[in-house]
């Protein structure tokens, strides 16, 4: 769900990209070191970028200056892992604000946060703890993608709430409110993409494609 | 298949001229918007991007307006949620009556203005170029240059993979059109990965030793058109400030 170029006030737009600076940083240096252990790393990383664009490119108009789609969060957290999705993140928010002019330059760190940090952590935390419970690799994946997006949605509602607190209900109210318009159109898009995530991962897993330890099949 | 973006950019009269004076001029532009009071700053701000849009640039009303029209659907959307209130009965009419909410308005579309008058002008490797210039390790560069060649790549592939689908009836209802989309994805990515694999075999034949060198066409930076964008930038900053 991204926010729109301009959308936040300029202290807000620099704060978040504060914020996610140090995560980018550190998927960069961590990605640069794979690169020039394995020339041919960089290939398909730009493979998974590239996947990653043209997946969150299937996009429905929803509410609140941002946009709901896939996201992918939640299978790229499970298949490449949070840091490198964090760069990865970051490469495809820069190009869907200069190819889409979805998103934008000055929002670029809240977008990042909401969408390249907070929804794969929280994806592939989940995907771990369903493992370490013995949850089905389905239900395991489901909830994975499920809560990565909310995370995602949870964290844009709250970054737009800080910057424009309610003049009643302050940032609790505004949190309601902008919270309230986007599960209207964010849960049922949530469970879409939790079940497409599952479609996926059993076709690939069905092909010999992926692997997926520490669950129960 | 073409992105109207990147095909815009790529034909641009404002092509060849260097990514500097570009950035200088949108994100100068860009700044203004975010800085001043949006009435009449933003304004403004609008009214020069749109002037050099479909003056000097070259784009037709109907791309530029088409280009705006987006981004604008999901600021209006987001400007209702604050020009309401949450009261203790419910939501109500803001007490500036949807003052807020229209600054919030005439600040991000002028930002989207500055943001597209720089895409539709300048293709995307010309940024990364610049972005390299900046300090971007040349290792996450080359990233972004792979990445949006593939991009164009994969979109081809996903477009195939659907029409194959429809044809079949496999987006008839929702069931069936999620399982679909589930399997165009896990298409997709052993594709990506295949043509990543043939395509460094391919790199590796040539010698390739972890560079990319690509020819630039852009010319250097002219000062007298950097002094005169920062004039421009000024002086709608400063009747901004004047006028408010």
């Amino acid at each position: 769900m991204h926010i729109m170029e301009g959308f936040l006030p300029a202290g807000h737009a620099l704060a978040w990209t504060l914020v996610s600076a140090p995560f980018v940083v550190m998927g960069a240096r961590r990605l640069t070191r794979i690169i020039s252990e394995r020339p041919e790393a960089r290939l398909q990383l730009a493979a998974a970028a590239g996947f990653t664009f043209v997946l969150s490119a299937l996009k429905l108009p929803s509410v609140t200056g941002s946009c709901s789609h896939p996201t992918g969060t939640g299978l790229g957290a499970v298949l490449f892992g949070p840091p490198t999705m964090a760069v990865l993140g970051t490469l495809v928010l820069l190009f869907q604000g200069l190819l889409l002019a979805h998103g934008g330059l000055t929002t670029l760190g809240a977008n990042i946060f909401s969408m390249a940090i907070a929804g794969p952590w929280v994806a592939y935390g989940v995907w771990r703890l369903s493992s370490r419970l013995g949850l089905p690799v389905a239900a395991g994946v489901f909830l994975s993608a499920f809560l990565g997006d909310l995370a995602t949605y949870g964290v844009t509602s709250a970054q737009l709430a800080l910057a424009f607190p309610d003049a009643v209900g302050g940032f609790g109210g505004a949190l309601l409110k902008f919270g309230g318009i986007f599960a209207v159109t964010q849960l049922p898009l949530a469970v879409a993409e939790g079940l497409v995530t599952v479609v996926v991962v059993n076709a690939l897993g069905g092909r010999g494609l992926v692997h997926l330890h520490g669950a129960k099949a | 298949m073409a992105i109207t973006i990147d095909r815009l950019a790529q034909a641009s009269p404002w092509r060849k001229r260097a990514v500097l004076e570009k950035a200088a001029l949108a994100l100068g532009l860009l700044a203004v918007a975010l800085v001043v009071p949006p009435w009449p700053g933003a304004l403004l701000v609008l009214a020069v991007t749109w002037g050099l849009a479909l003056g000097l640039a070259g784009i037709s009303w109907r791309e530029w307006g088409g280009l705006n029209a987006a981004p604008m659907g999901f600021i209006l959307t987001g400007a209702v949620a604050l020009a309401v209130e949450w009261g203790a009965d419910g939501p109500t009419l803001a007490a500036d009556h949807g003052a807020a909410a229209l600054a919030v308005v005439l600040r991000a579309s002028a930002s989207v203005s500055c943001l597209l008058l720089l895409a539709a002008t300048t293709p995307t490797p010309d940024v990364v170029a610049g972005l390299r210039r900046l300090g971007l390790s040349s290792e996450i560069a080359d990233l972004a240059l792979l990445t949006w060649r593939f991009l164009f790549l994969l979109q081809d592939g996903a477009a195939a993979i659907r029409i194959a689908q429809d044809s079949r009836l496999g987006w008839l209802g929702w069931r069936r059109s999620i399982h679909s989309l589930g399997l165009l994805i896990a298409m997709l990515l052993p594709r990506a990965m295949e043509r990543a694999r043939r395509l460094e075999i391919g790199l590796a034949a040539r010698g390739y030793d972890g560079t990319l060198p690509v020819l630039h066409r852009a010319a250097p930076a002219s000062l007298r058109v950097l002094a005169a964008v920062a004039v421009l930038d000024l002086a709608v900053a400063g009747v901004s400030l004047w006028l408010s």
